[in-house]
C-alpha cells in the first residue's frame, strides 16, 4: 500500500461516514424528559409504539433525574417533562417555565428493608418508622441525587422533626437511579424508600423473592403524583408546544389510561391512572 | 575555453543559534571534478554539503548553481542535486521503494524494475535477493549502499557524499568508493566528498577543500595541533605528544587557540641522514606516503603518539633519502612557523 | 457471579438473533465514534504533524495544554458541549442537543487531544535525516510531508487506535448529549449504564462483550492493515 493508495482509501472512508448519517424519520418529532422510574419500569416503551400509531408523532425520551429534567425544560431543550415532584412542579409552573400540568398517574413510596426488621419499624406510620431509624441509626440508604424520590425523602425527614441526615455513618447516599440504590441497600441490609413500580421491578428481576421486604406502606404522604407538564411557549418559543400539547391530551385520555392501568409486573399494577 | 562552476559560493554566513558555524567567502566548484572535503569533526563540512545540497537556506550570503542563485525547494536544482548522509535514513518500505523514491518523484517511472536492479548493481547488491527486503533486514554496510543507489538511479548533476564509507565494512567502502566514481565516468556528475580517508581523496580528487573552525583554511592539509599548551621557561609553550616528545610553539594569543604548521615547514630527516642545522626535533614513525595528484608533491603522515603530522616531501629530499612506511624519522620544525587560529 | 456467564450466553445470542435494540445501539456507536474519529484525524494530524515538527515560541506551552487536555473527565465535556449546544446555549439554533452529531462534537473534542499529543510525539521521534534524505531526493514541500507522515503512519495508527478506544468506551459524553434515547442516540456504553440501572447486570455484561467484540475488530482490521 502506497501513501497516495492510503490517503484515497482514508478521504473515500470519510466521505462514507459523512453521507451515512442517519436521517431521522419524516414524522415530526416530540422531545420529552422523564424520570427514571418510568422508562427503568419500562413503561415509556411500552406507551410510545401505542402514542405514535394514534397521534403520528415520534416520540423521544431521556430518562434523567426530576431535577435534571426540570433544568432541561427551563432551558427549553425539551419540549414536555413527566415527572414527579409536586411541590417542585407547583412553583416550576408559577415561574412560568410550565404550563398545563396535569395529573397522570400514581403509585406510592414505601419504606423497605431486610426482613430481620433492625429498627424494628415493620407496620408503623412513616414519620414514626424514620425516627425509629434515627434514634437506633441503623444503616438507610438514599438517592441523594435531587429526584422525584429523593425530593419526597427529604420532605419526610423533615416532616420526622429531625435535621436532614448527611454525614451521619447510618446514612448512604448513593447519587444513582432507583434500582441501584435498592441493590445498594440490600448489600448493605439496609432500609430504603422507593417507588412501588421500581420496587416490583426489583421483585421481578429476583425471581418473585426480594431480600428487601416491604415495611411502611398506605400513608396518605406517600403518595407518589407522576404529572405531565408542557413547557411554555413564552418562555421557550422553539419548543414544539402543539405536539406536547397532543401528548398530554393523549395521556389524560381513555386510551392512555387504560394502558397504564394494565401496565403489570408479576401480575402487579406499577402505577394506577389517575387522571381527571 | 574556461568551463563556468557548476557551484559559487559567496560571502556565505550560516549560523546555528547565533553562533557561526561555517563562513566561505568565496567557493568555486568546476562542473565534472571531484571535489574532496577534509576537516576535524565539527569543522563545517557537513553544514557546507547541506548549503550545497539546498537543504537548509544560508543565514545570509549566495549559493550559485550554474551560475543561478538558488534557494531550497528550487526547481532548478531539485532533481539536479542529491545528497547522501552519513548515517543513511532508510524509509519504512522495501529496498526497491527505497531505491524507486526519487524516480517516483520525477515521474519517471517507464521501465523502473530494470532501472532498480541496474543501480544496486551498481553498488554490488543483487536485485534478486535485496529487492524485496524489508528496511531493517540489511546490514549497516549494505544500508549505506541501498541509499547510494538510491542516489545514483536519479543520474545526479551532482553528488554530494558526507563521509560515506566511514561508519561501513570494507567490502562496502570499496564499492561506495568504485560505485561514486562510476557515476562521474558514466554520466559526468559533480562529487563532493567529505571523508577522513585522506588516501582515497588524494587519489581521486581534483581538488580538496580544506576547513578549520568553519572556514576554509586553503586548498592544501595542514597540521592542526588543539591545546592545552604549557608554559615553558623562557616564554615558550608546549603540548605534550607522548611521553618524553612536546611541541614547543609560541605564546598563544587565547585559550582555545589552536596550532597551526604548514607541511611545507616541516623537514623529514631519515635517521642515519646528518644531524639537521636548525630549529626543534621530534620523532616518529612513517605511517603513509602519498602522492598528491594535484601538485605532484609526496606527503608523508608521520605519527607521534596519537598525533599524526603531515609533512610535504621534497623532489631532492624524496630522491636522496630513502623513506618507508614503518621507518622511525626525525621530524625538524622551527617554533616561529607556527600560526594560530 | 453468575451473570457473567449468563451475559456472555446473552451476548451470544443477541448477536445470533440480531436484536434490534442492540443492532440500533451498535450503529449508533459506529456512526458517533466514525463521525468523532473522522473529524479528531483530519484536524489533529496536521495539528500534531505542526506541533511535532516545527519549533516556534510557545511551543512548550501548547504542549503543555495539550498534555493536560488529556486528562479531560468525559462528563466534564459532555456539560460543556451540553451548555454550548442547548437551545439556550451559544449553538442551539443548530438543533444539535440530543442528536449523534451532537455527541460527535463532545467525543472530538475527548480524542483531538489524544491525536495531538500522540501524532506530535511520533513526529518528533522522527530521524533528523529522513528531512535530509527526503529533499535529497528531490521532495517538493507538500510531498516531504506526506511522505513524512507516511513514515511515522505506525505512530499515527497508534494514535487513532488509542482514541478509538477512549471515544467507543466514554459515556459522560453520550449520556449528557446524547441523553440516552431510544433507537436515536442509544450507544452501547449508555444503554449498559441503563441496563445496569434497571438492575439486568447480565444484559451490561452482554452489551459490555459486544462492544468489546467491535474494539476487536477493529484492532485486528488495523494489524491487518499494518502488515500490508
Amino acid at each position: 500500500m502506497s501513501e497516495k493508495c492510503f490517503f484515497r482509501i482514508f478521504l473515500i472512508t470519510l466521505l462514507f461516514v459523512l453521507i451515512s448519517s442517519p436521517s431521522f424519520a419524516g414524522r415530526p418529532v416530540l422531545m420529552m424528559a422523564t424520570t427514571t422510574s418510568t422508562d427503568n419500569t419500562g413503561l415509556m416503551d411500552y406507551l410510545a409504539p401505542h402514542f405514535t400509531r394514534a397521534a403520528g408523532v415520534e416520540l423521544k425520551w431521556t430518562a434523567v433525574g426530576t431535577g435534571k429534567a426540570l433544568e432541561f425544560g427551563r432551558r427549553c431543550d425539551v419540549d414536555l417533562l413527566l415527572v414527579h415532584a409536586p411541590e417542585a412542579e407547583k412553583k416550576y409552573v408559577a415561574d412560568g417555565y410550565g404550563v398545563n400540568r396535569r395529573m397522570i398517574m400514581f403509585n406510592d413510596f414505601i419504606i423497605i428493608g431486610p426482613a430481620s426488621d433492625p429498627a424494628g419499624i415493620k407496620g408503623k406510620k412513616v414519620i414514626d418508622a424514620l425516627t425509629g431509624i434515627q434514634n437506633r441509626k441503623i444503616a438507610f440508604v438514599s438517592r441523594g441525587d435531587n429526584s422525584g424520590t429523593n425530593k419526597k425523602e427529604i420532605l419526610l425527614w423533615k416532616e420526622s422533626g429531625f435535621a436532614i441526615p448527611n454525614r451521619e455513618p447510618w446514612y448512604i447516599q448513593t447519587g444513582q437511579g432507583m434500582l441501584s440504590t435498592i441493590n445498594i441497600a440490600a448489600e448493605r441490609k439496609a432500609y430504603t424508600m422507593t417507588d412501588r413500580g421500581t420496587y416490583i421491578k426489583y421483585g421481578d428481576n429476583k425471581g418473585g423473592n426480594p431480600a428487601l421486604k416491604i415495611m411502611v406502606e398506605g400513608d396518605a404522604i406517600l403518595k407518589n403524583q407522576y404529572s405531565v407538564i408542557v413547557i411554555n411557549k413564552s418562555n421557550c418559543p422553539e419548543a414544539r408546544y402543539d405536539l406536547a400539547m397532543k401528548f398530554s391530551d393523549w395521556m389524560a385520555g381513555k386510551e392512555a389510561q387504560r394502558l397504564v392501568g394494565e401496565f403489570k409486573l408479576l401480575g402487579k399494577p406499577l402505577f394506577i391512572p389517575n387522571a381527571n | 575555453m574556461k568551463e563556468r562552476p557548476i557551484y559559487q559560493v559567496k560571502q556565505l554566513v550560516h549560523r546555528y543559534w547565533q553562533e557561526p558555524v561555517l563562513q566561505v567567502e568565496d567557493l568555486s566548484i568546476s562542473q565534472n571534478s571531484i571535489v574532496g572535503l577534509v576537516g576535524p569533526n565539527g569543522s563545517g563540512k557537513s553544514t557546507l554539503l547541506k548549503m550545497l545540497a539546498f537543504i537548509e537556506k544560508p543565514t545570509s550570503g549566495t549559493v550559485f548553481f550554474e551560475g543561478k542563485p538558488v534557494e531550497p525547494f528550487s526547481d532548478t536544482v531539485r532533481f539536479q542535486v542529491t545528497f547522501l548522509t552519513q548515517t543513511p535514513y532508510l524509509m519504512k518500505r522495501t529496498v526497491f521503494r527505497n531505491i524507486k523514491y526519487g524516480l517516483q518523484l520525477r515521474g519517471d517511472t517507464d521501465n523502473i524494475k530494470k532501472k532498480v536492479y541496474e543501480s544496486l548493481a551498481l553498488v554490488g547488491l543483487s536485485g534478486e535477493s535485496f529487492a524485496h527486503r524489508k528496511w531493517y533486514e540489511l546490514s549497516g554496510g549494505e544500508a549505506q549502499r541501498v541509499a547510494l543507489a538510491a542516489r545514483l538511479i536519479l543520474k545526479p548533476k551532482v553528488l554530494l557524499l558526507d563521509e560515506p564509507t566511514a561508519n561501513v565494512d570494507v567490502d562496502s567502502s570499496r564499492l561506495i568508493r568504485e560505485a561514486s566514481l562510476r557515476a562521474r565516468e558514466k554520466w559526468g556528475t559533480t562529487l563532493v566528498i567529505a571523508s577522513h580517508d585522506l588516501e582515497w581523496l588524494s587519489g581521486v580528487c581534483d581538488n580538496i577543500i580544506y576547513l578549520f573552525r568553519g572556514r576554509l583554511s586553503g586548498n592544501r592539509k595542514t597540521n592542526i595541533i588543539f591545546g592545552p599548551f604549557t608554559p615553558l621557561p623562557g616564554g615558550f609553550y608546549e603540548k605534550n605528544l607522548s611521553k618524553g616528545q612536546g611541541l614547543v610553539v609560541p605564546r598563544p594569543p587565547h585559550e582555545n587557540a589552536a596550532a597551526v604548521i604548514d607541511p611545507e615547514k616541516i623537514h623529514v630527516f631519515s635517521k642515519e641522514d646528518l644531524t639537521p642545522s636548525t630549529g626543534k626535533y621530534l620523532r616518529g614513525i612513517i605511517t603513509r606516503l602519498v602522492l598528491e595528484k594535484e601538485t605532484g608533491n609526496i606527503a608523508a603522515s608521520v605519527l607521534i603518539g596519537s598525533f599524526e603530522f603531515c609533512a610535504n616531501l621534497s623532489h631532492k629530499q624524496s630522491r636522496y633519502s630513502v623513506l618507508y612506511p614503518g621507518e622511525e624519522v626525525i621530524l625538524s620544525y622551527d617554533p616561529g612557523d607556527i600560526d594560530w587560529r | 457471579m453468575e451473570y457473567l456467564l449468563e451475559g456472555f450466553i446473552k451476548a451470544v445470542q443477541l448477536i445470533i438473533e440480531g436484536d434490534d435494540q442492540t443492532w440500533s445501539a451498535v450503529s449508533a456507536t459506529l456512526t458517533v465514534s466514525g463521525y468523532s474519529m473522522g473529524a479528531s484525524l483530519i484536524i489533529g494530524i496536521p495539528l500534531g504533524f505542526f506541533l511535532g515538527y516545527f519549533s516556534f515560541p510557545g511551543k512548550t506551552k501548547i504542549r503543555l495544554i495539550v498534555d493536560t487536555m488529556l486528562s479531560l473527565p468525559t462528563v466534564f465535556i459532555g456539560l460543556l458541549v451540553y451548555a454550548f449546544l442547548s437551545r439556550r446555549g451559544p449553538l442551539g439554533d443548530f438543533g444539535l442537543l440530543f442528536t449523534l452529531p451532537g455527541v460527535a462534537i463532545g467525543q472530538t473534542i475527548l480524542a483531538l487531544p489524544i491525536v495531538i499529543a500522540l501524532c506530535a510525539t511520533a513526529v518528533e521521534a522522527m530521524d533528523r535525516h529522513l528531512r535530509i534524505t527526503l529533499i535529497s531526493l528531490g521532495a517538493s514541500r507538500s510531498q516531504l510531508v506526506l511522505t513524512s507522515l507516511w513514515e511515522v503512519r505506525y505512530g499515527i495508527f497508534a494514535a487513532a487506535l488509542t482514541a478509538y478506544g477512549r471515544v467507543m468506551t466514554e459515556v459522560g459524553i453520550s449520556m449528557m448529549v446524547g441523553g440516552n434515547i431510544k433507537w436515536y442516540t442509544r450507544t452501547i456504553t449508555t444503554a449498559i449504564v441503563l441496563e445496569t440501572g434497571k438492575g439486568m447486570f447480565a444484559m451490561g455484561i452482554a452489551l459490555g462483550l459486544i462492544l468489546i467484540a467491535i474494539a476487536f475488530v477493529v484492532n485486528l482490521s488495523v494489524s491487518f492493515a499494518r502488515k500490508k
